[in-house]
């Protein structure tokens, strides 16, 4: 049985990033609608979004695991960022 | 006599005999969009003149004896052949000038042999790099030819192009990793190509190395039907550092210290421009909430053993903090590189002279330079774009990078690279010729700072092709003798690098 929410439809309200970028959810950021008249902008359903970005985590992590065996961290934080976006 | 200019006439006749040899008419393909889809590539195309680039028929061969066949007929009836792989060269290597034969290799996709011995394996020119390494992977090796078209790209366009790999600094490039080779020529014999003899050996001194030659020759001299490669075991371990520099100058010399470093497991050193990070930053998710402080980058990775990869990574975090280098962590530094095949270059959209999105196509000029050069070059060609960016509102300006080139020897030479928008939409043959001459202007500052117009992509389009005699220069007289030597009746891919003018 496929469940319909709205929720998983409609995505929020956009958070303002910069001059030209927007945020709906979070980590996705988007050229800001105003930029995109010659373009229309797609209207994309927030589960095909997090799908989308999800399907990039593995994506990244097949094309690790493509070209080794394992992946060496230096292990250390962010220098240019405070820690709850590094 | 001049052999300069023809476009093909492949009548009924020349169908019939094409089919006879191929013997299957689903891989004979006289039908439009059979011919419309193999056209173009996905560098900027005069979409306005699209129909000018069909080739008059699409060829699916399976063997090196259909191929030889089909080019033995084109050589008797003067028709042009130009070879096609993934179609994904950046210099319109695989789009026909003058109609003709397509030969698409796309159905030669086998793994002949898998030598776990001699270290090689033996493919057709239609097999994809990732396919092969999926093959690959259970006998823990690799074939380390990584482009940034590595999901699509195939290994006959890898030899026609002479690529650059991504891991070339550690693993060298295709023509490093190109054994030997089985060839037809243009006049239809199949041959094999090597170092000298010997179809698995790497290094021989007996006569010509003729290998080398037919290695980027933009299928200008033959096509390759099989392509002997190398193995190299599979790396144990994989290590990516990023660090943010607040100027470009200072993330340069950083550049110099880590490529001069001397680890040997260092497989490649990126230093991304101040314009690319503002163009990442813009619409991109990689570095939006990175601080205006950041303003270069400076990317490392390295391949191999864990008893050497992890020891070196520790010098890797040492000299990537020179010059106030700060550390990007590790969640971008392994994550950027894993996104390495796309992230740059390829967003195919920017920004009008208003700031508006539109879709744009994206050129990509691959000059080789040297160190030294960089950071004129970067000037220079930033300020070309600026011009016509301004005056024609079609270009964008997507940044630069320089990428170390040399095989096994990261330190000196460069794959520079500047990107640029091209809204398509808008062309016509004015904008067109704004752009060729664009393209032209930027590859003339390479040649004017001692470098190559292009590292990997090939000189085949207009804005380069022009300029090859001059890069060549005293050689060009040689090119022009080996070119008629080889293809007599100017059939193998004409019009491409100026090579007409050996039949002048
Ligand atoms: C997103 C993207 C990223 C890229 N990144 C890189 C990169 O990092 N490094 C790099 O080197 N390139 C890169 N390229 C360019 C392109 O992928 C390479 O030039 C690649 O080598 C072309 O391979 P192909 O199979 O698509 O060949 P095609 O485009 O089909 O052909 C390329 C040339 O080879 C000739 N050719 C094809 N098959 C044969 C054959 N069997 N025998 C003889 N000649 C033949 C063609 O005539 C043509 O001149 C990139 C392209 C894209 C779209």
């Amino acid at each position: 049985m496929s469940i319909f929410r709205l929720g998983d439809q409609t995505p929020p309200e956009p958070r303002r990033i910069t001059d030209t970028v927007i945020e709906r959810l979070e980590h996705q950021f988007e050229v800001d609608p105003d930029l995109m008249q010659i373009t229309p902008q797609q209207d994309m359903p927030v589960w095909d979004s997090r799908r989308i970005f999800n399907a990039r985590w593995d994506h990244l992590d097949w094309m690790h695991a493509h070209f080794a065996d394992e992946v060496l961290l230096a292990g250390e934080l962010s220098e240019t960022m405070p820690e709850d976006h590094s | 006599m001049s052999r300069t200019a023809f476009k093909a006439a492949i009548d009924d006749h020349v169908l019939a005999e094409l089919r006879a040899i191929i013997g299957d008419d689903a891989r004979v393909r006289p039908d439009r969009s059979s011919r419309a889809f193999r056209s173009r590539v996905p560098a900027p195309f005069p979409v306005h003149r699209w129909a000018e680039h069909f080739p008059d028929v699409v060829i699916l061969p399976r063997t090196a004896v259909e191929v030889s066949e089909v080019v033995k007929l084109a050589n008797r009836h003067g028709i042009p052949i130009v070879p096609r792989a993934g179609g994904t060269g950046l210099s319109d290597g695989a789009v026909p000038l003058r109609g003709g034969i397509m030969i698409d290799c796309k159905l030669m996709n086998q793994i002949h042999e898998i030598d776990l011995v001699d270290r090689t394996v033996t493919v057709g020119p239609g097999i994809n790099m990732l396919k092969l390494n999926e093959e690959l992977k259970k006998y823990g090796v690799i074939y380390p030819d990584d482009p940034a078209s590595y999901p699509c790209s195939l290994v006959g366009g890898r030899i026609g192009t002479g690529g650059w790999s991504l891991l070339g600094a550690r693993f060298g490039h295709t023509r490093d990793l190109v054994i030997s080779m089985e060839v037809v020529l243009p006049t239809g014999e199949i041959v094999e190509i090597a170092e000298g003899g010997g179809r698995k050996l790497r290094k021989s001194s007996t006569g010509l190395t003729l290998k080398q030659l037919f290695t980027g020759h933009q299928g200008t001299l033959g096509i390759t039907t099989q392509a002997t490669l190398e193995l190299v075991p599979r790396p144990e371990t994989e290590f990516a550092a990023f660090f943010a520099f607040d100027d470009y100058m200072k993330a340069y010399a950083t550049t110099g210290i880590l490529t001069k470093s001397g680890l040997a497991t260092l497989a490649g050193v990126v230093l991304f421009d101040e314009k690319k990070i503002e163009y990442l930053r813009r619409d991109d998710e990689a570095y939006i909430p990175q601080p205006e402080s950041v303003r270069a980058v400076v990317a490392v990775a390295m391949y191999g053993r864990r008893c050497e990869v992890e020891p070196a990574s520790k010098e890797i975090m040492r000299l990537g903090r020179s010059n106030d280098g700060k550390y990007l962590g590790d969640e971008i530094s392994a994550g950027d590189w894993a996104s390495r095949h796309d992230r740059y270059a390829t967003p195919l959209h920017g920004r009008d002279l208003d700031g508006q999105a539109v879709l744009m196509s994206w050129h990509c000029e691959d000059a080789a330079l040297n160190y030294s050069v960089l950071p004129q070059v970067r000037e220079e060609w930033h300020a070309i774009v600026a011009r016509y960016r301004e005056r024609y509102g079609i270009f964008d300006d997507w940044g630069m990078f320089a990428y170390t080139s040399g095989s096994h020897k990261p330190w000196a030479d460069y794959l520079v690279e500047i990107d640029v928008g091209i809204w398509e939409q808008k062309l016509n043959d004015e904008n067109w010729a704004a752009w060729v001459s664009c393209k032209r202007e930027i590859a003339q500052v390479s040649l004017k700072y001692g470098g190559s117009i292009t590292a990997c992509h090939g000189a085949t389009r207009e804005g380069d092709a022009e300029l090859v005699p001059e890069e060549m220069g005293s050689a060009w007289p040689v090119v022009k003798a080996i070119k008629r030597a080889l293809d007599p009746n100017n059939i193998m891919n004409p019009g491409k690098q100026s090579l007409d003018e050996a039949y002048e």
